[in-house]
């Protein structure tokens, strides 16, 4: 757990599986690397980076998602070839995202916690514009994108240029949250389009 | 295939081993599809000699350093590759990697599509620093590591890569190739009536040898023993040094030169022009490969190939390219007196000269065909094809 976001994939993910969703959860683990089943009927991979030496996030993320597009290419064919879509959190599983959407056709939901313009404010290096270009292309590459706010989904349209109506409003505190969850999944599954 | 380059983007030996190997492997029936790098004025796709090529844009994304780079880079060519295997409806037996450059593209590639991945692993991070001493350098080796594990044969270009490999990363020996690296005979036979002489005189005077140096100015290329040499061999005859090529040494080199007051024996070219390059390895008396690591030393075949009597250090593949006082003259690595030694011998003895620049020719056209070695890739191809038939990937 870095922050919150781990309890808020729990709760999801949960309530996902009681609406007769089948889900799995691709995440990092440096140690509990394998295949698991939560008692709520989550299905969790945990990989590990085959890489131990890095010179900063962006090489350990960048090599982390080969093993992240190794464990979902498995789901994907134990399931007969039958992923209806990924929700990918954030920019560090945006390169396995997209080139399971370009290989196997598979569309993504790109859900925004945060944004590097607020994470690193003011702040322009190389390592910040990098990031910043993970997180465009996922903007570019996804077929919808979700937000839990509409502030964020302002900034989203300003800093990035993404159109308005890519971006859905979800709020986790309102009554019809996992409804408007299913509602998105539903517009977005059943293949990838193409760019 | 993957390749961080490819003409006209060349930056070392991959570039020229790649086209030529894939061309003759279309030769015999191979298709291939080369995803490489973009250059400017390459067209992003287009067909040389029966092979696909696609380059992708591959400055896509802002880096913070070159290590960095090459895995946004892979980033692009793995999410390109993968639209381009898709349109082709998934119908590619195999996946083949040159070096870490794009290992991570590769390895990803494999993952999804489910296919064999094969490695040519030109050159190691522990070979090229002598040992691993940032963590940059850990952090590549790691990654040639995983790459050569997640490989399912892994093709070295000479018997000592072949061993230096399973040392650095523990590999089982029946999971190494040894395919030799090949050089275009043509190129060199098409320029044979080449005229010397007005060439030389472009870069030397008459009564100047012209001793020849073609490589990056990086340590591993031994380039600073070269040049320690210089004087060595002008004590003994009136030579002109030319030094083709680029690298971070080159300010040091530069000082050295002027502390010896030689600025006038040297002759700092960069990068030239692959016609210049040619015509230099034709009329260049002696060519000089001082490496301290070299998994295999195609610098030393082309000169062979282009008939220029050649001295080597005795290292890596070189060692087994050259058959000392045969086809070349082998030094001991690391000893500018060894080098002026061997530099000397050939600038002054004509019969000598003659007899190991002949046999060595005849070596190059037996050994070092890049047919043959087409062919033996897709031996290689096959056998890993036949396996993977029987695993349950397929």
């Amino acid at each position: 757990m870095v922050g919150q976001l781990a309890d808020y994939i729990g709760a999801l993910s949960t309530l996902l599986v009681k609406n007769k969703v089948e889900t799995y959860v691709v995440t990092y683990n440096d140690s509990l690397t394998g295949a698991a089943e939560e008692a709520s009927g989550v299905k969790v991979v945990r990989v590990a980076n085959p890489v131990r030496n890095h010179i900063g996030v962006l090489t350990w993320d960048l090599t982390l998602n080969q093993e992240v597009e190794r464990a979902a290419a498995s789901i994907y064919y134990q399931a007969d070839e039958q992923v209806d879509l990924i929700d990918v959190y954030d920019w560090h599983f945006i390169p396995a995202a997209v080139t399971l959407k370009n290989a196997l056709n598979i569309p993504f939901v790109y859900s925004v916690e945060s944004l590097e313009d607020h994470r690193s404010a003011n702040s322009n290096t190389p390592y910040n514009m990098s990031i910043k270009s993970i997180e465009w292309l996922g903007f570019y590459e996804a077929e919808k994108v979700s937000v839990k706010s509409e502030w964020m989904r302002d900034e989203i349209v300003r800093i990035h240029n993404v159109p308005k109506d890519k971006v859905k409003v979800i709020s986790p505190s309102a009554d019809s949250w996992i409804k408007d969850v299913l509602q998105l999944y539903k517009t977005v599954a059943g293949g990838a389009s193409s760019k | 295939m993957f390749t961080w380059e490819y003409p006209p983007r060349v930056i070392g030996g991959i570039s020229p081993h790649v086209f030529f190997l894939s061309k003759s492997l279309a030769e015999n029936g191979v298709k291939v599809h080369i995803v490489t790098c973009d250059f400017p004025g390459a067209p992003a796709h287009e067909v040389i000699d029966g092979v696909e090529v696609y380059r992708i844009d591959s400055y896509k994304n802002p880096a913070p350093d070159f290590a960095t780079w090459v895995y946004l880079m892979n980033l692009n060519m793995q999410k390109e590759a993968a639209a381009i295997v898709n349109k082709l409806g998934g119908k590619i037996d195999v996946f083949h990697a040159h070096d870490w450059l794009v290992a991570t593209a590769g390895i990803g590639l494999k993952h999804v599509f489910r296919k064999p991945l094969l490695v040519t692993m030109h050159s190691t991070e522990i070979g090229r620093r002598d040992g691993l001493h940032t963590d940059t350098e850990k952090m590549i080796h790691e990654t040639e590591a995983w790459l050569t594990y997640e490989a399912w044969k892994v093709i070295c270009c000479s018997d000592y890569m072949v061993s230096h490999v399973r040392w650095a990363f523990g590999l089982p020996e029946d999971k190494l190739v040894m395919i030799p690296n090949g050089v275009n005979t043509s190129v060199y036979e098409n320029a044979e009536n080449e005229d010397c002489e007005a060439f030389r005189a472009k870069y030397a005077l008459p009564d100047e040898k012209i001793v020849l140096y073609v490589g990056r100015l990086v340590y591993e290329k031994g380039i600073h023993v070269l040049i320690n040499a210089v004087p060595k061999v002008l004590d003994r005859v009136n030579a002109k040094f030319i030094i083709v090529g680029s690298g971070y040494m080159k300010e040091q080199l530069l000082n050295i030169v002027r502390s010896m007051k030689l600025e006038h024996k040297v002759l700092f070219m960069g990068f030239v022009d692959d016609e210049t390059l040619l015509r230099l390895q034709k009329c260049a008396d002696v060519s000089v490969v001082p490496s301290l690591f070299e998994p295999f030393g195609i610098v030393a075949l082309e000169a062979m190939a282009a008939k220029s009597p050649v001295v080597v250090s005795d290292t890596g593949g070189l060692s087994e390219i050259v058959d000392h006082d045969v086809t070349g003259f082998k030094a001991y690595p690391n000893n500018p007196d060894s080098l002026a030694w061997g530099i000397t011998k050939i600038l002054t003895d004509e019969n000598y000269k003659k007899y190991i620049r002949e046999n060595a020719y005849r070596k190059v056209l037996e050994k070092y065909d890049w047919q043959k070695i087409a062919q033996q890739t897709k031996q290689i191809y096959k056998a890993v094809l036949g396996e993977y038939s029987k695993s349950f990937w397929a």
